[in-house]
């Protein structure tokens, strides 16, 4: 069938070509355009390969959801273009693409002469594996454990990404009133100044103070109010 | 559809090229989205097999691999935000602490502990550590 050859040439291409593009890139957020482009195009792959719903959930869940979060990072973290690279680190560049060719020689070697003795497999007249009512019958039957156990990560990746995004207020006193090096040891350890052990804030607050005070570390500098983090 | 070899191809280019960008970028969020790359030209090979062989398996395992590549993606941004607050900079290079000599965080939050100094007097182990 020469139609899903010049498909499959189609959007091979055009899957490789945004691949380099985004490798390519200086700028993060041309590379998350790019990578967008790849994902597009293997959904189209997916649709050749007679599996529609696949190619649906990679528009909705890669595309649709983790893409629009990664560009979300991008512009709240306002991300620059990549600088120069230090010169310490100018062989990357080389090696990786030296390697890469390696390995692609290799796996067209495997692909093409490695395996001659044994015919290619014949795409099947009637592809049924790739409908929903399969995906679906297989996921709740066969695979219905995996399918749980998928929920329960899914629970564990919210609570650390609730953890990790939450503010840690220390407690009974603002940043801004946070006493500089001499203050009185009341911002973290508490109101005593007893500094609990695993209190890793008061401790490093604590040895910041020390080292302050004999003149190996310079003071902070103070934020402006407007600034404020609020951490 | 075109011949399996094909496919498997493009997806182990497709890989490749991942894992230049992973080698080669500096910017922990392009590493990100190289990784990115990399998962999905896994997926290509197991729709692949999976459509030529009849099996249903190729197809749940990609339904699972995308969605541990969600949690992956929510819980690694997360990580990277939480860098970038202490370090204000998104430069794998700069982000070596756990190195003896590495910069440590610094910002508003107040006097940080720097971990590139002595140890104060009076606490000093009684062993070096080598790292």
């Amino acid at each position: 069938m020469p139609w899903t050859i010049l498909f499959f040439i189609i959007f091979g291409g055009m899957a490789v070509g945004c691949a380099l593009s985004m490798v390519a890139q200086r700028n993060p957020l041309y590379s998350a355009v790019s990578l967008i482009g790849v994902f597009v195009a293997l959904a189209c792959l997916y649709l050749t390969l007679a599996s529609p719903f696949i190619a649906a959930v990679q528009i909705i869940v890669y595309a649709g959801a983790i893409m629009v979060l990664v560009v979300f990072v991008i512009m709240l973290l306002n991300a620059e273009e990549e600088a120069r690279r230090p010169y310490r680190l100018k062989f990357l560049i080389p090696a990786a693409v030296g390697m890469a060719t390696v390995l692609i020689a290799e796996a067209a070697f495997m692909l093409t002469v490695g395996g001659a003795s044994r015919p290619d497999p014949q795409p099947p007249l009637v592809a049924e594996v790739g409908l929903t009512a399969s995906v679906g019958t297989g996921l709740f039957t066969e695979y219905l454990l995996p399918f749980e156990v998928t929920s329960v990560l899914i629970l564990m990746a919210l609570v650390g990404a609730i953890t990790l995004a939450r503010r840690t207020q220390v407690l009974g006193m603002a940043d801004e009133d946070l006493a500089v090096a001499g203050g009185p040891a009341e911002d973290a350890a508490g109101g005593d100044g007893i500094i609990r052990p695993g209190d890793t804030e008061a401790t490093g607050q604590a040895m910041a103070r020390e080292q302050i005070a004999r003149g190996e570390a310079a003071a902070p500098a103070r934020r402006d109010e407007d600034e404020e983090e609020g951490e | 559809m075109a011949p399996l070899n094909w496919y498997l191809a493009l997806s182990a280019v497709l890989f490749t090229i991942g894992v230049v960008g992973v080698i080669t970028k500096r910017n922990v969020i392009a590493m990100f989205m190289c990784i990115e790359l990399m998962l999905n030209a896994v997926n290509l090979t197991f729709v692949a097999f999976s459509t030529y062989f009849g099996d249903v398996t190729g197809q749940l395992f990609v339904f699972i691999v995308m969605t541990v590549a969600a949690a992956e993606a929510a819980v690694g941004l997360g990580i990277i935000i939480a860098i970038f607050r202490n370090r204000e900079s998104l430069n794998v290079d700069e982000a070596s602490v756990l190195k003896l000599d590495g910069r440590g965080g610094g910002g508003g939050r107040g006097p940080t502990y720097n971990p590139g100094l002595s140890p104060p007097a009076g606490r000093r182990p009684p062993f070096t550590i080598y790292v």
